[in-house]
């Protein structure tokens, strides 16, 4: 188990991880969700030992040294140019104190399973982009770490890609502990076991997603699109959408649920939401609005960010 | 650990292609371009001779004197060693013409149809020879002012008399020295490992530069071992630069007297130094364009300040063996090219230039703990 606690560091003014404790259970993969400059890099860096911390500690219960006992994928594509893709993964295993024949056979390995087989013998500066990427996650397994880290291992990948990415993520589950930083919920939601989110250096939550859920209360949620901006017009209480928000929270059946205006949306979350449906729709009979479209949804964790944050995550 | 990243940058360096030759070639052609300069700032004065002479009849044999004419000036001219002169034959009065227009000559003499006959017919008469040229050009000047000598003597040897005159040159300063492109070289030999500088400072700052270094920490590696690694690969390069720098320079002309084993060790001791000192430069630096910004100054005062480039030498603090060590020798190239200096032009052997070896080592040790210190402190900290 890897423990975070009350770590800190500052840029000057700027305050990227403030007072963030978090413990890391051997074998499990950790999402750190946040939109970027919540301070998931700098975090990272801490954790290998890249970075200097303000303050706080990190500590492993093991004897092994940490930054040695991790694989690092960073943020940006970081390889040897003039080398073969071949050549710079032996190259690391061997760095790593492993012998020429295990890091050779390991090398071929790890380029198989993220297609680059055919590219071995290619200079890492000939790759397209997408394989660039999947370079940079290979260089962080070549030695078999216990503990392996990917900033934002998706960006930059295409859609194929991103399959053989996530499905080797998901094979490392349980045989190592996987720390993976994104801003997409898509990806933190399919590949971590838990979640921990982040805003403004702050951690803000973390648990399973189905605990982060949890943590709005049941239901789903019901979403309508109008043709105008209903949260500009709520200064002047004469206005249809004014109108409609009194109507909506003065009806019964609506007052369990959250009512949320934000731009052109209005979003209702509530039980037996579809039900609710008709109620709504009645409401925006009575005032002079047009909707343009209406969906009914799960919880995302997008929606547990909200909560949580007030924004969006793609800001 | 160390043999991988000594055969890594092997590669690296083999696929830096232009940094390499830049590195490698700098030096030869150094050599090369100063060997033309020297070549054509020495004085060299061509003379053609046009024989007429019809010779004559005496005691039964033909006399020819125009025929041994330009032997006998020839010979003449080796016995004064070093005369700047080159005598020829010439076919016929066109081409003699031709050449001195061209100045593939400087001046022609003409040996009348009646040469041997009034030298040495029974009634001699003053020969009447002819010198062509032009009259603007001082090649000619000098020209004629020797024929009018070397023609003298030649009469006075044949007529059996003592010559009126001899003449003795005596030069000005070192005017006189030919061998100033063998002075040139041990300088030239040590630029080449100079350059190292470029080629070393690219190598530990391209880790920098694309980030690798990071992986590198990661792994635990330490700066010596990555050192070790990258230096033992410019240490061949430096070997191959001087290598290629000495059949340059022998390939025109220049002897090395002293021994090869002491050229490999003032070499070898050479490039580590400078393999110290660009981990200096490359604390300095972030970049490869950096490098190649910021590596001129020192290359230039190690070019110029040195005796690389041409003999300088301040007056000495004190002295080390026979090394007087002055301000230069904070520069090691200094040490290292007095040192050649010693054993390739006057042939010394290793004892006579401990001195300048201790200071090389001693400014290597030197620059090697700055460089680490300051690598270190730059590059290689968490911050
Ligand atoms: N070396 C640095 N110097 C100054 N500010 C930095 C530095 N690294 C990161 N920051 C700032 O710290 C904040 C957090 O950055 P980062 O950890 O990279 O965010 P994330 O990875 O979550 O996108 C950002 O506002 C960023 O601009
Ligand atoms: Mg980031």
């Amino acid at each position: 188990m890897i423990t975070v606690s009350h770590l800190k560091k500052n840029f000057g003014e700027l305050i990227a991880v403030d007072d963030l404790s978090l413990e890391i259970n051997q074998g499990e993969i950790l999402g750190f969700l946040g939109p970027n400059g919540a301070g998931k890099t700098t975090t990272i860096r801490m954790l290998c030992g890249l970075l200097e911390k303000d303050g706080g500690d990190i500590s492993w219960d093991t004897t092994q040294n940490l930054s040695e006992a991790m694989g690092v994928c960073t943020q940006e594509n970081i390889f040897w140019p003039r080398l073969t893709c071949l050549e710079q993964l032996i190259f690391m295993g061997q760095m790593h104190k492993m012998s020429r024949i295990a890091a050779k056979s390991r090398s071929l390995e790890i380029l198989d399973v993220l297609g680059l087989a055919s590219k071995k013998d290619t200079l890492a500066s000939k790759l397209s982009g997408g394989m660039k990427r999947r370079l940079n996650i290979a260089l962080a397994l070549v030695h078999d770490p216990p503990v392996l880290i990917l900033d934002e291992p998706e960006a930059g990948l295409d859609p194929q890609s991103r399959i053989l990415v996530r499905d080797l993520i998901q094979s490392l589950a349980r045989k190592k502990t996987v720390i993976l930083t994104t801003h997409n919920m898509d990806e933190a939601e399919r590949l971590a076991d838990r979640i921990a989110i982040i805003d403004k250096g702050k951690l803000l939550e973390v648990g399973s997603v189905e605990d982060l859920k949890q943590s709005l209360g049941t239901g789903d949620f019901l979403e309508m699109r109008f043709r105008d901006n209903l949260e500009s017009m709520f200064q002047n209480e004469d206005s249809a959408a004014w109108q409609l928000k009194q109507s909506l929270e003065s009806t019964p059946e609506l007052s369990a649920a959250r009512i949320n205006f934000s731009g052109d949306k209005l979003t209702i979350r509530s039980t037996q939401a579809l039900e609710k449906l008709s109620l709504v729709t009645d409401a925006v009979g009575t005032v002079d609005l047009e909707i343009l479209d209406i969906q009914l949804r799960k919880t995302t964790l997008e929606d547990v960010f909200i909560h949580l944050t007030g924004r969006a995550l793609r800001e | 650990m160390i043999f991988s990243i000594f055969t890594k940058s092997i590669k690296e360096q083999l696929r830096n292609f232009w940094i390499l030759i830049l590195t490698v070639l700098m030096a030869p052609f150094f050599v090369f371009v100063y060997f033309l300069i020297n070549e054509s700032s020495q004085p060299h004065y061509d003379i053609l001779v046009l024989n007429l002479d019809q010779g004559m009849q005496q005691g039964g044999t033909q006399l020819t004197l125009g025929d041994s004419i330009v032997p006998a000036l020839k010979d003449h001219i080796v016995s004064m060693e070093n005369a700047p002169l080159d005598i020829k034959s010439t076919p016929s009065r066109e081409r003699a013409v031709h050449d001195l227009e061209t100045r593939k000559a400087e001046a022609l003499l003409v040996l009348p149809a009646e040469f041997t006959q009034s030298i040495m017919g029974p009634d001699p008469v003053a020969a009447e020879v002819e010198i062509v040229g032009d009259l603007t050009s001082t090649g000619y000047l000098i020209s004629a002012v020797w024929l009018g000598a070397l023609v003298e003597n030649y009469l006075a040897d044949i007529s059996q008399k003592a010559p009126l005159y001899s003449v003795k040159e005596t030069a000005l300063g070192h005017s006189d020295q030919v061998d100033e492109f063998e002075l040139f070289i041990p300088g030239m030999l040590i630029l080449s490992i100079i350059m190292l500088m470029f080629s070393a400072t690219v190598a530990i700052i391209t880790e920098v530069d694309q980030g690798t270094i990071l992986r590198l920490k990661l792994s635990g590696m330490k700066a010596w071992q990555f050192l070790i690694g990258v230096g033992a690969t410019q240490v061949i390069v430096g070997i191959l630069a001087i290598l290629l720098t000495l059949a340059t320079a022998a390939s025109l002309g220049f002897e090395m007297r002293g021994s090869l084993g002491s050229f490999f060790l003032i070499a070898i001791l050479t490039s580590i130094s400078m393999i110290a000192f660009s981990l200096i430069l490359a604390a300095m630096t972030r970049s490869v364009t950096d490098v190649l910004v910021v590596g001129n100054f020192p290359l230039f005062l190690f070019m110029f300040f040195t005796g690389a480039a041409f003999p300088i030498s301040a007056s000495p603090w004190f002295h080390v063996g026979n090394y007087g060590v002055s301000w230069q020798s904070l520069m090691s190239p200094s040490a290292a090219i007095s040192a050649l200096n010693k054993i390739s032009i006057m042939g010394m052997a290793l004892g006579d230039v401990w001195g300048e070896l201790l200071v090389l080592a001693i400014v290597t040790v030197a620059y090697f703990l700055l460089g680490l210190w300051s690598f270190n402190k730059r590059h290689l900290q968490t911050n």
